[in-house]
C-alpha cells in the first residue's frame, strides 16, 4: 500500500509564493486606477482653485466695508455693490417664496397623490427636461409673461418670479427624490394606524423628507443667485444709484410692497457691467464682486450641508 | 419513510435510529427464544445466554434514547417524524422490558432446573403461551419495520389468546398446589414464568399500538377494538 | 378596488369544525385576490377565531402575507389590486372588502405590525400616540394614560418610562418591534395582524415577542404570518398552511404539527418540501 507523500515544507512555500505573486500583480491595477483617479480629480479642483485665486488676487484690495455700502459710480475707486447685493437678496426672497411652496407641493402631489399612469410619466419627463432648458429661454418667457402680459415691468417681482420658474424643476425633483427615499414601510405604518393620505403626508412624508427638500431648495437658490442671462433678458438695470423702497418702515403701515415693483440690479449683472468697462480699475471691481458672489454661493451650499446634517441626525431608516 | 427530507443528514439519522430499534428487537427476540428454550428443553446453557444478552439490550436502549434526544434537539421534528421518534422511544422501552421478562424466565428456569424438579408439573399451556408470545413479538417487530397497520391490528386481537392460556394455566397450578403442598414453591416459580409470558404479550401489543400511532397519528391505547379499526381505516 | 359580493359562497371544504364551538372574529369566504392579472389567492375560506392566535405558514410566495394584508385593506394603497369574495368581521357581520366600506375604518379596527420594525423618526411617546392622534385624541392626560397602557401591554413600559421623549431609533431592534406593537395596541384594535414580526430580530428578542403574543391573545384576536414553523407551533392556537395561493389545510395547531391530514402539509412541516 502506497501512502501519498505528505506535502513538504518546500512545496508549501512554493505554493504560498505563487499566491503572493498573483495578489501583487492584481494589486498593481489598484494603484494604477488610484493614480488616474487622483489625477482627474486634481485637474478639476486645480482649475477651480486657480480661477478663484486669480479673482481673489486681482480683487482683494477692493474688498472692504466701503465696497459693500457704496452705490456704483463712474469712478472705479468709489464704486460699490450696495444696490447689487440688496437687489440680489430681494430677488432671492421672491424666488424662494414663489418656487419653494409651488415646487414642494407639486413634488408631493406627484409622488403621493397622482395616479401612476402615462400622464404622470409625461409630466415627470417634462420636469426633468425643464431643468435642462437654457436659462435664456426662461428669460424670454418671463419677458413676455411677467413684464408685458402681467405688467410687472422690469421689477424685482418679475426677476424673482423668473428665477423661481427657473429653479422650480430643481425643487420638484429634489422633493420627489427626498420623498422617494422614505421607506414604504413608514407609509404603511402610518396607513395601518388608520391615517388618511393627508395625515400621512403632513405628519410623516413632508417632515421626514425635509432635509432633502431644503437641500434641494438651497442648491436651487444658489444656482439662481448666479444667473445672469434671464435677468438681462427681462431688462435689469445695470447702473442703479438707489435702493428699492424698504419693505418695513417705522411708520404705519409698517410693511409695504413697493419694493416689489422697483427697478433693481443683481450681483452678476453688476459684474457683467464692470467687466465691459475698459478701465483696469473696474476689472478689479468686477473681480471683487466675483469673490463676494462666489462666497455667497458657497455659503448657501454650506448652509445646505449643515441643514442636511442636522436634520438627518434624527432620521435613520 | 417513503419520500426524502431536504436534509439527507436528517434522513440518515432517522434511518439509523430506526434500524437500531430493529437491532434491539433482534436481540430481545433471541433472548426470548433462549428463555423459551430453557423452559421447554430444560437447557441451562440457553438460560445463561438469555441472561447474558440483557446487558447488551440495556446499553443499546441508552444509545437509542440519546440519539432520539439529539435528533429532537437539533431537528425539531414535526408530524410523522415526531410521532416516529416518540414511538421509537416507547418501543425501545417496551423491548427492553420484554428483555427483562425473558431474563426473569431464564432465571426462574435456572432455579427450577437446578432444583431437579423440572418434570413435576405438565407445562403444555406454558409452551403454547411461550410460542404465542414469541410469535407476537416477531409480528410486532415486523409490523413496526414495515409500518404495517393491518398486521398491528391482528396483534391486538391475538394478545387475548395468551391471556386465555395464562388463565387456564393458573387454574391448573391452583389444583396442583391444593393436591400437594410440596409443589407450591415450584408452582409459584412457574406462575412467575407464566406471568412474564403474559407481560411479553402486552408489550408486543403496545408496540403494535405505536405502529398505528406512527402511521395514523391516532393513539389507540385503552380503546375498544371497534375504535382501533375505525382509526386504522 | 372591486370586491364582488358572492351571496352563495362555496362552503369551506378544507376547514374542519373546531374542537370547541368558538366564535369567529372574522371569516374569509370564497376570497380571491388579484395583483393585476395575477391570481394570487384562490378561493380561500378561513375562520379567524376570537382571542385566539391563528398562524399562517407556507413557502415564500404562497400568498400568506398577501392574505394577511387583505385584512386591513393594505392592498388598497397600490393600484391594480383586486379583491373578490368576502372577509366578514363579527359581531357586526360587515364585509370589510365591500367597496362602500372605507379602508381607513377597517384599519382603525384592524392594526398591523410589520416585518421590520418601522418606528417613525419621532419620540417613543409620539410613535405610540400617533394612532390616537389620528383618531382625534388631543387631551394630554388621556394620551398619557393610553400610551402608558399600550407600552405596558407591549411589556416595554419599564424599559422606556424614563425616556419617552427619546427618539424611537435609539431603542434596540427588539424594543423597536415591541414599541411598534404598543403603537398598534394603543388604539385598542379588534384584530392585530403580525407580518413575520420577528424575521429581523435575534432569538432573545424573538422570544420576548412570542411571549408577548401569548399575553396579547387575552385581549385581542391575532393573525400572524411566519416563515418559522416552530414559531407557529409555539405561539398559535390554529394554523393554516398555504401553498401557491391556496389554503391547503387549516386546523388546531396541535393537529397540524402532530398529525396533519394533508400530505402536502406534512411534507412541508417535516422538511420534505421541494
Amino acid at each position: 500500500m502506497s501512502t501519498p507523500t505528505p506535502p513538504t515544507l518546500d512545496t508549501h512555500q512554493a505554493k504560498l509564493a505563487a499566491i503572493r505573486k498573483l495578489i501583487a500583480s492584481a494589486k498593481r491595477w489598484d494603484l494604477v486606477f488610484a493614480g488616474a483617479g487622483l489625477l482627474a480629480l486634481s485637474f478639476g479642483l486645480l482649475v477651480l482653485v486657480a480661477l478663484f485665486a486669480d479673482m481673489l488676487i486681482s480683487g482683494w484690495m477692493r474688498i472692504n466695508l466701503d465696497f459693500f455700502v457704496s452705490f456704483p459710480s463712474r469712478r472705479a475707486e468709489n464704486a460699490g455693490i450696495l444696490s447689487a447685493w440688496v437687489g440680489s437678496l430681494m430677488v432671492m426672497f421672491v424666488t424662494a417664496l414663489s418656487a419653494i411652496p409651488v415646487g414642494v407641493a407639486a413634488g408631493v402631489y406627484l409622488e403621493e397623490y397622482a395616479a401612476k399612469n402615462w400622464i404622470t410619466d409625461i409630466i415627470e419627463i417634462n420636469i426633468t427636461n425643464l431643468a435642462g432648458v437654457p436659462s435664456i429661454v426662461y428669460g424670454l418667457l418671463a419677458l413676455g409673461l411677467f413684464v408685458y402680459q402681467f405688467g410687472f415691468g422690469q421689477s424685482v417681482l418679475s426677476a424673482g418670479l423668473t428665477l423661481g420658474l427657473l429653479i422650480l424643476p430643481i425643487v420638484i425633483v429634489a422633493t420627489r427624490e427626498a420623498i422617494r427615499s422614505i421607506p414604504q414601510v413608514i407609509r404603511e405604518g402610518s396607513y395601518a394606524l388608520g391615517a388618511t393620505k393627508w395625515q400621512t403626508t403632513a405628519d410623516h412624508i413632508v417632515p421626514y423628507s425635509m432635509p432633502g427638500i431644503l437641500t434641494g431648495c438651497i442648491i436651487g437658490l444658489s444656482r439662481a443667485i448666479g444667473e445672469t442671462a434671464p435677468i438681462i433678458t427681462i431688462g435689469a438695470l445695470t447702473f442703479i444709484a438707489f435702493l428699492p423702497a424698504s419693505p418695513v418702515s417705522a411708520s404705519a403701515p409698517f410693511i409695504n410692497f413697493d419694493w416689489l415693483m422697483s427697478g433693481f440690479t443683481v450681483m452678476p449683472i453688476q459684474m457683467f457691467n464692470w467687466t465691459s468697462r475698459p478701465e483696469e480699475a473696474f476689472q478689479q471691481n468686477a473681480a471683487a464682486a466675483g469673490v463676494v458672489l462666489v462666497v455667497m454661493t458657497l455659503s448657501l451650499n454650506a448652509i445646505a450641508i449643515y441643514i442636511r446634517y442636522r436634520l438627518r441626525k434624527n432620521i435613520k431608516w | 419513510m417513503t419520500d426524502k427530507h431536504l436534509s439527507t443528514q436528517f434522513d440518515s439519522e432517522l434511518g439509523d435510529v430506526s434500524s437500531r430499534v430493529l437491532e434491539i428487537g433482534g436481540l430481545v427476540e433471541a433472548q426470548l427464544s433462549d428463555a423459551v428454550n430453557a423452559l421447554i428443553n430444560g437447557s441451562s446453557a440457553a438460560a445463561d445466554r438469555a441472561m447474558a444478552t440483557g446487558a447488551r439490550v440495556n446499553s443499546l436502549e441508552i444509545e437509542i434514547d440519546s440519539e432520539i434526544s439529539s435528533i429532537i434537539a437539533r431537528r425539531q421534528p414535526a408530524a410523522r417524524d415526531l410521532r416516529l421518534l416518540i414511538a421509537i422511544s416507547k418501543t425501545t422501552a417496551n423491548l427492553e422490558r420484554v428483555g427483562d421478562e425473558a431474563e426473569k424466565i431464564a432465571r426462574m428456569m435456572k432455579t427450577i432446573i437446578a432444583s431437579g424438579q423440572g418434570n413435576r408439573v405438565p407445562t403444555a399451556e406454558l409452551r403454547v403461551a411461550a410460542d404465542l408470545a414469541a410469535g407476537l413479538l416477531r409480528k410486532s417487530l415486523d409490523g413496526f419495520a414495515r409500518l404495517d397497520t393491518a398486521l398491528a391490528v391482528d396483534i391486538l386481537k391475538e394478545d387475548d389468546l395468551i391471556d386465555v392460556e395464562f388463565n387456564g394455566f393458573v387454574r391448573k397450578l391452583i389444583t396442583y398446589m391444593m393436591e400437594d403442598p410440596r409443589k407450591i414453591s415450584y408452582s409459584l416459580d412457574l406462575l412467575f414464568v407464566a406471568k412474564a409470558l403474559e407481560r411479553i404479550g402486552d408489550h408486543a401489543k403496545n408496540i403494535a399500538e405505536f405502529t398505528i400511532y406512527i402511521v395514523k397519528g391516532a393513539d389507540v391505547r385503552h380503546t375498544s377494538m371497534d375504535e382501533v379499526e375505525s382509526a386504522v381505516k | 378596488m372591486a370586491a364582488v359580493l358572492q351571496e352563495n359562497a362555496v362552503p369551506a371544504s378544507a376547514v374542519p369544525a373546531p374542537a370547541a364551538p368558538l366564535a369567529p372574529k372574522a371569516e374569509a369566504k370564497a376570497f380571491n385576490f388579484y395583483y393585476g392579472a395575477f391570481h394570487a389567492l384562490k378561493n380561500i375560506n378561513l375562520p379567524v377565531y376570537e382571542k385566539k392566535v391563528t398562524a399562517m405558514i407556507g413557502p415564500s410566495g404562497c400568498g400568506k402575507s398577501t392574505f394577511l394584508r387583505s385584512f386591513n385593506r393594505m392592498h388598497d394603497l397600490y393600484p391594480g389590486n383586486r379583491y373578490e369574495g368576502e372577509i366578514r368581521m363579527y359581531p357586526d357581520n360587515v364585509n370589510i372588502l365591500a367597496p362602500d366600506v372605507d379602508p381607513i375604518e377597517v384599519r382603525m379596527r384592524v392594526s398591523m405590525v410589520f416585518q421590520k420594525p418601522n418606528p417613525f423618526p419621532k419620540s417613543i411617546y409620539e410613535n405610540v400616540a400617533y394612532g390616537l392622534r389620528v383618531r382625534g385624541v388631543k387631551d394630554r392626560q388621556s394620551l398619557d394614560e393610553k400610551v402608558e397602557a399600550a407600552l405596558r401591554g407591549a411589556a416595554l413600559w419599564n424599559e422606556v418610562k424614563d425616556r419617552l421623549n427619546d427618539l424611537a431609533f435609539n431603542l434596540s431592534g427588539g424594543q423597536q418591534q415591541r414599541m411598534c406593537i404598543a403603537r398598534a395596541l394603543a388604539t385598542d384594535p379588534e384584530i392585530l395582524l403580525f407580518d413575520e414580526p420577528t424575521s429581523a430580530l435575534d432569538p432573545i428578542a424573538t422570544g420576548s415577542i412570542e411571549e408577548l403574543v401569548h399575553e396579547l391573545k387575552k385581549q385581542v384576536t391575532i393573525l400572524i404570518v411566519t416563515h418559522n414553523m416552530q414559531q407557529a407551533a409555539r405561539v398559535s392556537d390554529y394554523t393554516a398552511y398555504m401553498y401557491l395561493g391556496e389554503l391547503i389545510e387549516f386546523d388546531v395547531t396541535n393537529n397540524i404539527f402532530l398529525k396533519p391530514a394533508n400530505k402536502q402539509t406534512e411534507d412541508y412541516i417535516t422538511g420534505r418540501f421541494g
